[in-house]
């Protein structure tokens, strides 16, 4: 009994102790992110009177509120169209096939190629097309590897709808077609809007093609954040307001999608 | 009307998806491919034109291709074993029956879901040799570091940040694994009065491997891809001893514009992880039939 219970204190204390490093470094930067400019760079300091000039500055005198709608814009449009376009195919490699196992691995096999083999052809037809700077090119990249991905999850999503549901409904007089639409596809309502929001998260998250694809009035959040590192000292408290406004919608949007990651990721795996 | 029914709808639902992919995938692909056999810099358009393999066999004469290389395998080599280590000691704790389980489990798992560059840029503040908080403790206790200052310290500060930000990734995959495994063996350890390390690795350890494969080639095929952090961080410094592999070819291509050369040293790269990949999935092959 004693032994028990001391197992259970270890496990409790280290369960803490994980938990606290992954909180403090959020707790440090809303902290900073309240602290006036003379603070910043005194680590030392964790009591004073919180000012919210950091803030003020982000959101109404800085660009970041535009980023922001370039994020959502890009996001949400690479979001939907992978799941329309996504669902349709999911449901013809799960119900028939389609393409085998080669069609399965195809899509799982876009996973590996590196971004850099993609973004450097992108970049020179969006240079030659003059579309640099534009939605055009970074959403172009974003489907590249959020469209096989979301359709990997729906096609686990899919296997996972009983068969008999559609027959029933094809029984009643639907076609296939509008059996899957009105039968089947509300039944992986929950699962396509995770995929979707996955999908959505990746394109918010990208760094790497937003970077070379966007610039000016179209950069994404994370150029955007990541500009905020070129003075020292003044800009940090203004980095750390913008640096909690890019986590904290996906933060929230992660607690959702959890339960469906495990899953989606095991997609059309057929053991 | 009639001609149209003749395409069954199975293939008419993935048409979408085959042109989408032909136009934003296997275009760009065989594009770039094109590019690498070309001398093609955005300083030099004109004089663009075909140079055989050219590009190719300067590769393996550049000892900066090599020296990110290298730092990109012993950064993944590290970060990934790590993760593994930390995620399965995270997955086996929230096995247990623990206070708030669901509440540690999705904090836990925030950090991968943030961008990389906020990871970045939040632990070069945090890490910063004059006003970072942890430099700034250790100070008290008398330690003196700078972690982005010296060599081989720089690049395992980086993989330190990759460790906080992916190990919760593992932690998710082993954690479904575990939550999945058949009980009856665990029972009949228990009933022969099998110790708990024994029990774990002559049970959970063989029954999981199959899912700790998966979960590291996951891993390591994204690990490859490090740009971010040092993107905000390093960019690639002290000297060239945080470059990674994804970074160099950025700076071939889009700092010195020599599009023809990063193209065939990005589809090398692309060449070695699918390499890796491959002999990844012999050692999942081996792993099932044991």
């Amino acid at each position: 009994m004693m032994r028990r219970r001391l197992r259970s204190a270890v496990v409790h204390v280290l369960v803490w102790v994980a938990f606290v490093i992954v909180v403090f470094p959020y707790f440090w930067m809303f902290l900073t992110s309240l602290k006036p400019y003379w603070l910043i760079t005194s680590p030392n300091v964790w009591i004073f009177r919180p000012v919210l000039d950091n803030w003020r500055e982000v959101i109404f005198e800085s660009k970041l509120p535009l980023y922001l709608l370039n994020s959502l814009i890009v996001g949400g449009t690479v979001a939907l169209v992978s799941v329309a376009v996504g669902s349709l195919a999911a449901y013809s490699f799960s119900r028939f096939n389609t393409g085998g196992v080669p069609a399965r691995f195809a899509i799982l096999a876009a996973q590996m190629l590196p971004p850099v083999v993609l973004v450097i052809s992108i970049f020179l037809m969006m240079y030659h097309l003059r579309l640099l700077k534009t939605y055009v090119g970074i959403i172009v990249a974003h489907l590249s590897f959020i469209l096989p991905l979301v359709t990997w999850f729906l096609i686990g999503f899919f296997d996972e709808v009983p068969r008999e549901l559609e027959e029933q409904a094809m029984v009643d007089g639907y076609t296939r077609f509008q059996a899957f639409y009105k039968v089947v596809l509300p039944n992986v309502r929950a699962g396509a809007a995770a995929a979707g929001i996955f999908g959505f998260v990746l394109s918010w998250n990208d760094f790497f093609y937003a970077l070379i694809l966007t610039g000016g009035p179209t950069k994404t959040l994370p150029v955007a954040v990541a500009g905020f590192w070129t003075f020292r000292g003044i800009e940090m408290g203004q980095m750390a307001a913008a640096i909690i406004v890019a986590i904290v919608p996906v933060a929230v949007a992660s607690f959702f999608v959890q339960k469906y990651l495990v899953k989606g990721l095991g997609g059309g795996l057929k053991y | 009307m009639g001609r149209r029914a003749i395409v069954p709808l199975k293939y008419k639902m993935v048409i979408p998806l085959v042109l989408l992919l032909l136009a934003v995938l296997i275009y760009p692909m065989g594009s770039s491919l094109l590019v690498s056999f070309q001398d093609y810099r955005l300083t030099a358009l004109r004089e663009r034109h075909f140079v055989g393999f050219d590009n190719y066999l300067r590769i393996p004469r550049d000892a900066r291709f090599w020296n990110a290389m290298s730092n990109t395998l012993i950064f993944v080599s590290s970060a990934v074993f790590l993760e593994f280590v930390f995620g399965f000691g995270l997955a086996l704790l929230l096995h247990r029956r623990v206070r708030m389980r669901n509440f540690f489990r999705s904090v836990l798992l925030t950090p991968m879901f943030i961008t990389p560059v906020a990871v970045g840029l939040i632990f070069r503040f945090m890490l910063n040799s004059e006003f970072g908080i942890i430099p700034y403790l250790l100070r008290s206790l008398g330690i003196e570091v700078d972690f982005f200052a010296t060599s081989p310290l720089a690049l395992f500060s980086i993989v330190f940040i990759d460790v906080w930000q992916w190990t919760p990734f593992m932690m998710l995959l082993l954690l479904a694994g575990l939550e999945s495994l058949p009980r009856e063996p665990f029972e009949a350890a228990r009933v022969d009065g099998a110790s708990a390390w024994f029990t774990f690795r002559k049970v959970t350890f063989p029954l999981m491997r199959p899912v700790i494969v998966v979960a590291v080639i996951i891993r390591m095929l994204d690990a490859f891809k490090v740009f971010e952090y040092l993107y905000v961080i390093t960019r690639g410094g002290p000297g060239n001893s945080t470059e990674s592999i994804m970074y160099y070819i950025y700076r071939v291509g889009f700092r010195f514009f020599r599009m023809g050369e990063a193209a065939a040293m990005s589809y090398v790269l692309a060449l070695i992880i699918l390499l890796l990949v491959f002999l990844e999935f012999q050692l999942l092959r081996m792993a099932r039939s044991t």
